[in-house]
Formats: C-alpha cells, structure tokens, sequence
C-alpha cells in the first residue's frame, strides 16, 4: 500500500533537474550519514528531513520511516539496511544537495554503518536526551573518528523529558548538560588515546631520550594538542536540540537571533552566553556568570525552555485553548482549523512546533554550516584513505601520489581522473529499477485497466457462487458473517496467492553503493575496476604508459575493465537514473555484480590505489553450518551463497573440508528461496595418550596405594575382532597380533610425544609433506628437483627434532622416524624398532648419497607400505571416537615374517625380536582365503596400533579458541561469568591506555563456543564483545574412562563417580554423533520406570 | 479350575523374562525391562539393577521356582547367582521397544556416518555431511534392518540414493605397474573398471595412475595378478579422492 502511494508521491522532473544541476556544485553539496544507538530516532529525523523536501507530507514524517523501504524493516521497526536520499535546501542565498544517508543503529547491522561512514564527509550523531550515550553511540562514534569525519550532535526526544520524566525546566537543563558532558567524553577519550599512540609512535622513532625527560614529559603531550574544536557545544553551533516526532528542532543560534532583537542584546554575546551557567539580571539588563551559585535561573531555562515547557504544558496537559490562541498569535503561527480541533493534541502541537521551530530547517543549516563539503577534504584523510596496508603515503609510486591533489580538488573537469569508492554493493528488486518501471498511468488507462478489473471481478463473483453453491450448507455458514466485505477479502487472498510467484520471476539485481572522489562518472564509460588487493605499483610496471580502460589490457592482478551501464541517484527505495555524476556525489552503480564483490575502487587510472579496507567494529562471529533440506538442492543454495556473500559485507561464506557450506545467516529466504537448516557447527577432537598419571583424582599417591575396587574397573572386554585369538598385551604397554593366516607378526607400543615435538610437527606439516613427496619419488627411483632452501628447511627440522627429543627413550629416535601420520604429514610419529630391520630413513633425500645402500628386498617394500598404510588408517581414527591422532608415537618393536613356500622370496634379514619363535605355518601362499598379505598386514598394523593406544592413559584433546574481549570495567564480572560457565580460563587483562576499557584475552574450548558470543552480549547488555580465533589443541586434563579406584576416590566420589566427566561427556557426543556405540543404559534406575499395563 | 477375573489375573506388568533351555529343560528369570540388553553390553554392571529377584524359575508368570536338582543337573551348580548370569548372558528375551528403537537409532546413524565417509559429490568432490544424508535416507523412507551389517546396508542405501540426489563413490586412486608384455593386453581388460586415467607412463613397464570406483578393487587386483602371474603390481595412492582445505566462497 505504502510503497503504491509513492509512486506518485514521487519528485517530478523538475527536482530532479535541479539535483542534477546542484551536484555540479560541490562547493555546495553535503554528503553526511545519520548514526546513533538503536531506538534513538535516526530514521524519524530523516524522515523530517525528507518531508521537508515534499517527498512525503509533513503531516506523515515520523510515522511513515521512509527510509525503511523492505518489509522487515517496517514490520520490526528498526532499520537493517542503510539507504540513501538525495535533499535540497535552500539555506541564504545558496542552495545545497544534501545526499544523506540512514544508518541502522543495531550492532548486528554495524557493518551497514561502516560502509555508510566511509563515504560521508560528516555525521549527525543522534543521542536520546532521556537515554543518554549508548553502548553504539560509543560505537559510532569511533567510528566516525577513525573515518576521520567530523560529526555533529543532535539531542533528540526532547519531549519525553517533558511529557515522560516530567522534569522542569530547570532540571532539564542539569540533565542535558550531564549528556552533553558523556558525549564529550566519549571524543575525549577517542582523542586522548589517539594522542598517547602518537606519543609512543614519536617516542619510539626518538629512542634516545633521556628517562627523566619521559616521566616529565607524558602528562605534557594532552595539553599540548589542542581538541576545544572537538567536542559539542551548543554555543559552537554544532548542537540541535529537538523532538523529531513532534518535528522540532532548534539550535542556540536561532534563539539568539529573536531575542538580540527583542532585548538588544549583541547577538553574539547571546550566543556564547545562552549555554552555561549565565543568568539575566533583570535591574541591571546585564547578563552575569553564575547562575547557579546565586540560585538563579539560568538564561537557556530562562529563554529558552520554559517557553517549551509552557507551549507543551497549555497545548498537552491543560489543553487551554485561549492560551494557545495567545501564544498562536504572539509566535506568529497560523494552524489550520483541522487541526486545532483534533481530539489529539498531539497533532496540534507538532502543528504549531513544525512552524514555530521547524526541525528540519535547524539541522539542515547547522549540517550546512558546520560540516565539511567535498571540497574540504582533508589531506590527512586522503592519505591515509590511500594508503594500503600499513603502507606510507610516500611509498606509492609518484603518479599515484599525484592523484592526491585529484582528490583534493574534487574537480570536476573532464580531464580529471575518475575516482569512485564503492563500499557496498546492495540488491535490488529489478522491478524497482527506472528502466523497468511503470511510468504513471494516465487517465484512458486508468479508466480502461478499472473496466478490466471490473470485469474479472465479476467473473470471479460468478465462480465463487458457484463453487459454495455445491460446496454445500456447512461452507456457506462460514462464509455467512463477512457478510459484505467478503469479496474484498476474497480478492485480497486471491492477490496474496499471486504475489509469492511475481517474487519468484523477478531477480535480484545489485547495485553498488558509491561516492565520486573526482572527476565526472558518465554512463557507458570505461572504466578500472581495482580489488582490495591491488598493487598500483605492480599495475603501472605491466600497463602501457599513459594506459586507457577502453584499450586491451594485459593481465593485471585485481584490475578488470569494465563499462558503467547505468547510473542512479539513490532516493530511498527509488532510484532515477543518471547520465553523469560529478564529483562528490553518492551515487548507485547497475551492473557492476559481475565485476565487484563487495568493495572496490573504480577509477580511469591505473596508477589509483584502491583505498584502505573498511574498519568493521565487529567480525563474523556467528558461525552457523548451513545445508539445503533437500540435497538436490545444493547448487540453488550455492547460488544464494555467493549473493549473499556479495550482499552483506560482514558475512564470508567459507566451503569446509568435510563439505559443510558456513556462512552468517541473514537473509536465506531472499537469495536462496529454499528450505534450509543450519546444523550445529562439529566440533573437531583429537586423540592422544599421556604418561601414566602418579596422583589420583584426589591427589594422593598411586601405586603404593592397594587397589580395593579392581573388580569394577571392567577391563578390556574380549574385542570382537578377528584378530582376537592372537592378540596379546603385555604389561608394559606392547601389543602383539599376528595376521589371520599366520604370516607376520607385529609388535607396536605406543607413547607420547612430547608437547613440543607436536607443536613443531603441527607447525611444519607443509614441510613434512614435501619430504614425503620427495622420498616417495625416490623410492620409485625417480629424483625430483627440491631447492636448496627446502632442504636446509628440512635438515634444520630434522636438528630441531632432534634436539627436542633427547632422554634414554628417544636414543636415536630421529634416525628410525618410518613416517607420519596421518595423511602422511600429521603430528604422529611411526618409529622404526624393530632389530636388524634396515630401511631407508625418511631423511634419506638430505643424504643422497646413502641412496644406492637398500638392503631390502622387493618383496618386503610392498610390505613396507602396508605397515605405513595401517599405521596411517589407525592415526586417522582414533579408537576413543574415531578423530584423528595427535602427539602419539608409534615404536614398532617386531615384526616378524614367516617364509612361505609360494612366496619363495628370501627374507632373512627381519628374522629378528629377542626370543621369538617362528612358526612355520606352511599353509596357503600369500593369497589365501583371507586375501593378500598385504591387505592383511595393514589391518593387522591397524589393530596393532588402536590396542597399544588404549593400553595406555588415553585423553581427548579439544580445540582452544583465543578470545579477547573488550569490556567496561562495570561488566567485566559478568564477563568472568560467563567465562567460567564455559570452561573459560583467562589468560590475562588489562587496562587499555587512555580509555576504561579493559582488554581480557582468554582460552575457551571451541565445543563450548557455540552460541557464547551471543550470551555474553546479552549478559553484558552488549558492552563487551568476544573475538574468537583458533589458537591450538589442548589435552583435557580428565580421563573418560576415568572410574573411581582407590579408597579416598570412593569416598570422595562414590561407587559410580556420577559428578561430570566432561572428556566423557565430549566423546559420547561425538560418538552419538557418528552413530557409534555408546556405554550409555537405556534407563538408569531398573526401579524408576513407568509401569505401563498389559491391557494398553 | 481356575477362573480368570480381572482380580486373580497376575499381570507381569514390569518384568522382562529371560528364556533359556539347556538339558531338555526351560529356564526363566525375572528381569526388569531395558536392563538386560544394557547388561549384556556390558554398560549395567550391578546385577541388583538387572535381576527383579535372584532366583531361577521354570515359568516366571507363574511363579514357579525351578527344582535345585534340575538346576544342578543343567548348570553344574547349585548357585543361584551364576545361574541367572549364565541365563542373562546366553538366553533369549523379548527386546524392549526402547532398546530395540535405540539400537536401530544407532544402526541408522552408523550407515549414515558410513556413507557420508564413502560418498562425495560428484560435483564438487566434497563429501555430504552426516546429517544431509540422515535427511536423505529418511526422505527415501530407507528402514534399517537389524540383522544385516551397517555396511552392507551402507552399500545398498548409497545405490537408493542415488536416485534422488548427486552422489557418487568417492574414488581411489591406484597405481598400476604391469610388465610391457601383458600391459596392452591387460589395459583394454582393466578399460571398464577404470573411471579416469591421470597419468600413464609406457616404457619398459606400463605405469598408470587412475581412479576407480572402489566396489571394483577386489576385481582389478584379482585380474592383474592372474593375468601377470605376480608380476604386476597395485598399490593404493588415496583411499578417497575429496578436495581438501576450506575454499573461500567467492
């Protein structure tokens, strides 16, 4: 309904001349963005703002959220997106194009607003005069101060002091000057850190000052700056106070202006004393300082409030008509009759205010006034706008360097370089576009298309009747009380019927949100596209001099040409197309989604850089694995993916290993449109084993103890496997197995390796991987070319582990490393021990040399391999829950081969291991019913390795996440809370320089990360906010298949150890998960369940 | 004569029997339900919380208790308590609707989690994740049956599958070394099997390195050593051939 309203509401061309005659101008052009917390009335101040250009009816401002064009947005009223509209103003005898833009004020949107901040030149930053600085104020903030522009402040709901606190006057003023004091100390703070991080820079560079120069020094670097231009202050002319719902506004200076004529006083001496603490002294007509010492009122409540306060009291609280006829009279406003017999007073007062103090014109010529226009530009911010990367400005190649004064200039010309930032791209409805939309009707079309609505009325009339005639009675009672309004009803489901399959057929289609830096954007012209990632030196090297976008270019990294289709002026929802914009404009780009992903920089020269990354206040944070409810239907939800990823610049969209699509879900429906779910992200495990432990869970000390409960601890279970007739353990941790036909025996113990060797296994996992591929293409006698620098890597590799793994056990370790695991490049370790047994080392390549000394036999490489290939499958999946192994070495100790008559080769050699017996089992050759021995081997090795792994301690280990968190001091307790809950421990924090926020770093385990940033938002009401990066692996300290053994832990526990086991608890998760069989009962108390009787 | 009104009808309304014949003679015990399975699975392991009462019957409902004699006659012993635990062990009872629905939970989840490791998408080479192809089994209304082992109905589920939606075996990659002699020979009967040939390298021996649908391992080998008499040779590159590595929706 609304959105058909305005299609007629809609400028005509005549505005639309004018804008495109303003943009020329922009000496006279304002590009600002509205930022404030949630809730505090930026879309309505916009929407005053629009109605003042005749966009909408004045009458609507505020009710209406014009800005708010999707669905969503209205149904839940707040704004998601930003959007963007273009206003003129008259302000003297100039006229201005204000290209303003609304901004959500949700943290969840925050993203909206950086893109919006980086293409403004200035700020209204909105602060709810009952609420005071928000949580996103301070947000906003810093934001607009890290973007470098300068904001300027409006106090908005003045009326709910009023109506709501019901303050006086007088307090009124104590409560505006406490908000504007928290404001300014927000800047402070922004400013003082800033101050301090140029002093250390300085400080750094200097080095060599004296140490008792420093400690005079540090308190004089703040006093030194000046900042008096930063803050807001009503006398500087940079404060609005208003109530955008009753649509007023005022700034000190128009109150300044109606009394230095009504009193004769200098008006600039009212402006400065208007504000503070002056009072009026009534004998002397002397306007004198300290008000309050003196106990008198001062100016601004004299002046100015109460004369609020007495129009609201007469028109809302005492509704005195005659009054208000007085003060109608005495203000000079006239209300139309409608209005003042409106039951609500309400719409009388904002009548009355909308004249007397129109809200519009008070922003708007303080925007005009006191924010930059794209002239203004600074050096400073373009320089650093340019520079990429943590790159200097003066580093950039001299052309580049050049285009600053482009910049600075904002020239329109025509030879001027074309600069255009884009910061988002944003999907439109296609049919919203000017090219496909309907021109207004004129009346024979009116009046034809009513004849043909008529027409299928009545038809469908017809067909109701008869489809409840044979309905038959039951139906035609229900339809009974619509009575009259049936058929309108009837139609309106009908259009709701339609509307979904009219969706359906139109796409989507993206425009880039975008600001002219120079030159003149015309349609159809050729232009650079420059990703973030573009080198401008690298790009001049590879172009031709003097380079244009229309001639063929060679292949440039982040550089495409591309043609600009069609330019808009962004009107809120409506868009009209442009032919050109000159610089300094905010403008909407069409076809440009092929070329763009999210931001980019356009430009006609090569030598531009594309500028610097937006600042996000928050990263991706929610991760959410998502997958289509119908498995067909993956390569659709692929397709919304990628728009999505091209939409919202704070989702990434990533493709897991394991093939899970992860992305934060924002508007699945929209780009997509299928059914999905998002799953619970899996969360990763590994296995290890540790040394067997010396205390118990009480910690007293195992094995003198006597163990009183042996019997409970269930050990072992007779494995089912086909390997068990000839599985042994011995005590000592070594597991032999032989293979069904009786033809190798293996004998694996396993141990753990130490912390770091893991780490550095972990670390280097590229260069394990090489080394494989290298000795694998040796052992095929082919030599691969590796470069020096590889192999020194790996020969230092080889010293570092080396040097890692020193003490009695690990004697020669290094030497007898077979391989890695698992993949052949994990931080798993199969050694060699077997006696006599010579096999080419792993290290073999940085000897080659020793190449041409293989002992073994043909035979017993294959075999090789097949001790290799198990060991590899058993560190893929451990036996606890079938996650891969971690930090586990594997020492074979024997294995032993039974010759055979059909496999006649000879191996002697690994007829070793102390007191074996050979058995000669002369049955069937080496493919017997069990298959190839080969094949057996491999399974052997892989059972070999699962039992010496659980004949040891075996620990899960879980993924830590690092987490820092930026919190107030007031939340930080709830932020140890919320911690602790989670099996959080904080690593350190501290307080941040200049500011009272503190900075906690933490680890939590990913298992319990899910969900946690929302919570401790929520707990801390949004105040702090967790970054969560993967830092490592972790052992978790408790044993899961921990029972209570000895006397203290009985006590201490009791028989069944009921109190959580959280390793337990992760690995029959897991287990569950994958369907794996879990010592789980089916009911815990035999005597506790629900006796049903035999008759039901 | 007895005469069954609802107030002399003994009703087992909460015990599970265990059943067990040994010597020409049966054999029950009073249990409580959705204990036994447990026990057998070695999860319960206090007996009190399994055995109503610790005493062997010949007819549970009707509370005839079996003779010592009969009992030592078939159990070799006289103790109560070992016979109930040797009936527990090897007797046959009725599974409870809980435990049999936890068990066939378990099954189905198993096939799940072996066909997700199996299978790829053909388009991607990206495998399914557990929970896509739990949706999928149930959308063919696949129902598992107990007494077939996961695998096999793994195997048979991912042929189900396949007619209703992009999925494929995940291949391996094998290498294959024949002698010059046999290799030409060989390669038009290994042609069939093979899915891709990645490199193929003819010299003095024939060496290719290809994927295969892994169902057709046992063939291949099977052919090759025949056919070369032990000469040629097959090793396993990769398991599963799947992309690796998160990529970056771009």
């Amino acid at each position: 309904m609304i959105n058909d309203l305005f299609r007629y509401v809609i400028m005509g061309h005549k505005g639309l001349d004018k804008i495109i005659a303003l943009q020329k101008n922009p000496a006279n052009i304002r590009n600002l963005c509205i930022l404030a917390h949630v809730d505090h009335g930026k879309t309505t101040l916009a929407d005053c703002l629009v109605a003042s250009n005749g966009i909408i009816s004045s009458r609507l401002a505020g009710k209406l959220r014009y800005l708010d064009s999707r669905e969503d947005e209205q149904l839940r009223g707040i704004t998601m997106k930003s959007s963007a509209i273009s206003l003129h103003y008259a302000f003297g005898e100039y006229e201005y194009l204000l290209n303003l833009i609304d901004s959500p004020g949700h943290v969840d949107f925050s993203s909206e607003v950086s893109t919006a901040v980086r293409l403004c030149d200035g700020a209204i930053v909105i602060v709810d005069a009952v609420e005071g600085v928000c949580p996103q104020t301070q947000a906003v903030l810093r934001q607009a101060w890290l973007e470098n522009i300068r904001p300027v402040l409006v106090l908005n709901k003045m009326d709910r002091l009023i109506s709501e606190l019901k303050l006086t006057s007088l307090e009124a003023f104590t409560h505006l000057q406490k908000i504007l004091e928290q404001v300014n100390a927000v800047t402070g703070a922004l400013f003082t850190s800033k101050v301090l991080e140029e002093r250390a820079e300085k400080e750094d560079h200097a080095g060599e000052t004296p140490g008792a120069d420093q400690v005079y020094d540090w308190s004089a670097g703040l006093e030194e700056t000046d900042d008096s231009h930063l803050y807001f202050s009503p006398d500087q002319g940079n404060v609005v106070f208003a109530s955008a719902i009753d649509g007023w506004g005022f700034s000190i200076q128009q109150f300044a202006r109606i009394y230095s004529q009504k009193m004769g006083i200098r008006e600039e001496v009212l402006c400065k004393t208007l504000w503070g603490d002056f009072f009026l002294n009534a004998k002397a007509k002397k306007i004198m300082k300290g008000a309050q010492a003196k106990g008198k009122k001062p100016l601004f409540v004299q002046l100015v409030l109460d004369n609020i306060w007495t129009l609201y009291d007469a028109v809302v609280t005492r509704r005195d008509k005659e009054k208000v006829e007085k003060m109608m009279t005495s203000l000079g406003v006239k209300v139309m009759a409608r209005d003042s017999r409106h039951s609500d007073p309400k719409v009388l007062l904002s009548a009355i205010c909308s004249q007397w103090l129109p809200i519009s014109q008070a922003v708007l010529s303080m925007v005009c006034e006191k924010l930059p226009s794209p002239l203004d530009i600074s050096t400073e911010r373009v320089e650093r706008l340019m520079s990429v990367g943590a790159r200097q400005f003066d580093s950039l190649p001299e052309r580049t360097q050049e285009l600053k004064n482009a910049f600075v200039q904002c020239s329109s010309e025509a030879e001027a370089p074309v600069i255009v930032f884009v910061s988002k791209m944003f999907a439109v409805d296609a049919k919203a576009l000017p090219q496909n939309k309907q021109r207004p009707l004129t009346h024979e079309e009116l009046a034809e298309r009513r004849e043909q609505a008529r027409q299928r009325h009545a038809d469908r009339m017809a067909a109701n009747q008869q489809a409840q005639s044979s309905a038959g009675p039951a139906h035609y009672v229900v339809s009974l009380p619509a009575g009259g309004e049936g058929d309108p009803i009837q139609m309106e489901s009908l259009a709701a019927v339609k509307e979904p399959e009219v969706e359906e057929v139109a796409k989507d289609t993206f425009v880039a949100f975008a600001r002219v830096y120079s030159g003149v954007v015309r349609r159809g012209q050729k232009v650079f596209i420059l990703g973030p990632k573009y080198d401008p030196a690298q790009g001049l090297n590879m172009l031709p001099e003097g380079c244009m976008a229309s001639d063929s270019v060679p292949e440039v990294p982040h550089l495409t040409c591309c043609t600009l289709d069609s330019l808009y002026l962004l009107m809120g929802r409506e868009l009209e197309e442009l032919d050109e914009v000159p610089s300094g404009n905010v403008l909407g780009i069409g076809g440009l989604e092929d070329f763009v992903l999210k931001s980019a920089t356009i430009s006609t020269s090569p030598a531009c850089p594309p500028f610097i990354p937006l600042n996000f206040e928050a990263t991706p944070i929610v991760r959410v694995a998502i997958e289509p409810k119908h498995p067909s239907e993956m390569p659709k939800l692929v397709r919304g993916m990628r728009l999505l990823n091209q939409a919202d610049p704070c989702a990434e969209v990533l493709i897991q290993e394991t093939g899970e699509h992860r992305c934060l879900d924002d508007l699945r429906q929209r780009f997509a449109k299928i059914e999905i779910t998002a799953s619970k992200p899996i969360i990763p495990f590994r296995e290890t084993v540790v040394r067997p432990p010396k205390l118990d869970m009480v910690n007293e000390e195992l094995g003198r103890q006597h163990k009183t409960a042996i019997i409970h601890q269930v050990k072992e279970e007779a494995p089912q496997s086909r390997f068990s007739d000839t599985l042994h353990v011995d005590p000592g941790g070594l597991v032999t197995i032989t293979t069904p036909n009786r033809l190798a025996t293996v004998g694996v113990c396993a141990l753990p390796l130490p912390t770091e060797v893991t780490c550095l296994l972990e670390a280097s996992s590229e260069l394990v991987r090489t080394l494989e591929q290298v000795n694998m293409s040796l052992r095929e006698g082919r030599s691969l070319t590796v470069s020096p620098r590889t192999l020194e890597d790996i020969a230092h590799l080889k010293a570092r582990l080396a040097a890692l793994l020193q003490g009695h056990k690990w004697k020669n370790a290094v030497e007898h490393i077979w391989a890695f695991g698992p993949r052949r490049y994990g931080p798993n370790i199969l050694l060699n021990s077997v006696e006599g047994y010579q096999r080419p080392s792993v290290w073999q390549c940085l000897d080659p040399a020793e190449k041409g000394a293989e002992p073994c036999a043909a035979a017993l490489r294959d075999l090789d391999n097949s001790i290799v290939s198990g060991f590899q499958l058993a560190t893929l999946s451990g036996p606890m829950c079938e996650e891969p192994l971690m930090g586990v070495c594997f020492s074979v100790e024997r294995w032993d081969l039974q010759q055979t008559r059909a496999a006649a080769a000879a191996t002697p050699e690994e007829e070793a291991g102390p007191g074996q017996v050979t058995r000669h089992w002369a049955g069937a050759g080496s493919a017997g019913c069990y298959g190839p021995v080969s094949g057996q081997l491999i399974a052997v090795m892989k059972e070999a390795c699962r039992h010496a792994f659980q004949a040891r301690p075996q620990r899960l280990m879980a993924a830590m996440y690092t987490c820092e968190i930026m919190a107030t001091a007031e939340v930080l307790g709830r932020v140890y809370g919320v911690l602790g809950k989670r099996e959080g421990r904080v690593l350190h924090e501290e307080m941040k320089e200049g500011t009272d926020m503190f900075l906690i770093s933490a680890v939590l385990p990913v298992a319990e990360s899910f969900g946690f940033a929302d919570e401790i938002r929520k707990r801390t009401s949004g105040l702090a906010s967790p970054q969560l990066v993967f830092s490592h692996w972790e052992v978790i300290a408790s044993d899961p298949y921990w029972v209570p053994t000895t006397e203290e832990e009985y006590l201490h526990f009791g028989e069944k150890a009921d109190s959580a086991n959280q390793a337990l608890k992760y690995m029959n998760a897991v287990r569950r998960r994958k369907g794996l069989y879990v010592e789980e009962k089916t009911v815990e108390h035999a005597e506790k369940q629900r006796t049903l009787s035999k008759n039901k | 004569m007895s005469i069954f009104t609802p107030t002399n009808q003994i009703r087992l309304t909460n015990v599970a029997v265990v059943r067990m014949k040994r010597g020409g003679q049966r054999f029950e015990i009073a249990c409580y339900k959705n204990k036994v399975v447990s026990w057998r699975s070695g999860a319960e392991k206090d007996l009190d919380e399994v055995l109503q009462t610790h005493s062997v019957f010949v007819n549970v409902s009707k509370g005839q208790v079996a003779k010592k004699d009969d009992l030592s006659k078939s159990f070799g012993t006289e103790d109560l308590t070992e016979v109930c635990k040797q009936i527990l062990a090897k007797g046959e009872l009725q599974v409870s609707d809980k435990e049999r629905h936890g068990q066939l939970e378990t099954m189905f989840r198993d096939i799940a989690t072996i066909v997700a490791e199996k299978c790829v998408n053909p388009e991607t080479k990206r495998p399914y994740t557990v929970s896509m192809i739990e949706r999928a089994m149930k959308d063919i209304h696949y129902s598992v049956k107990a007494n077939k082992s996961t695998k096999q109905q793994a195997l048979e589920v991912i042929k189900q599958l396949k007619k209703s939606m992009e999925i494929q075996r995940a291949h391996m990659r094998l290498r294959l070394v024949l002698p010059a002699k046999e290799g030409k020979k060989l390669k038009e009967r290994l042609k069939p099997f093979l899915k891709v040939v990645e490199s193929e390298d003819f010299d003095e021996q024939l060496e290719m390195v290809c994927l295969v649908d892994p169902g057709c391992f046992r063939e291949i080998d099977e052919l090759i050593r025949c056919e070369t008499k032990g000469r040629g040779s097959l090793e396993v590159l990769n398991l599963k051939d799947v992309e690796e590595g998160d990529e970056k929706l771009e």
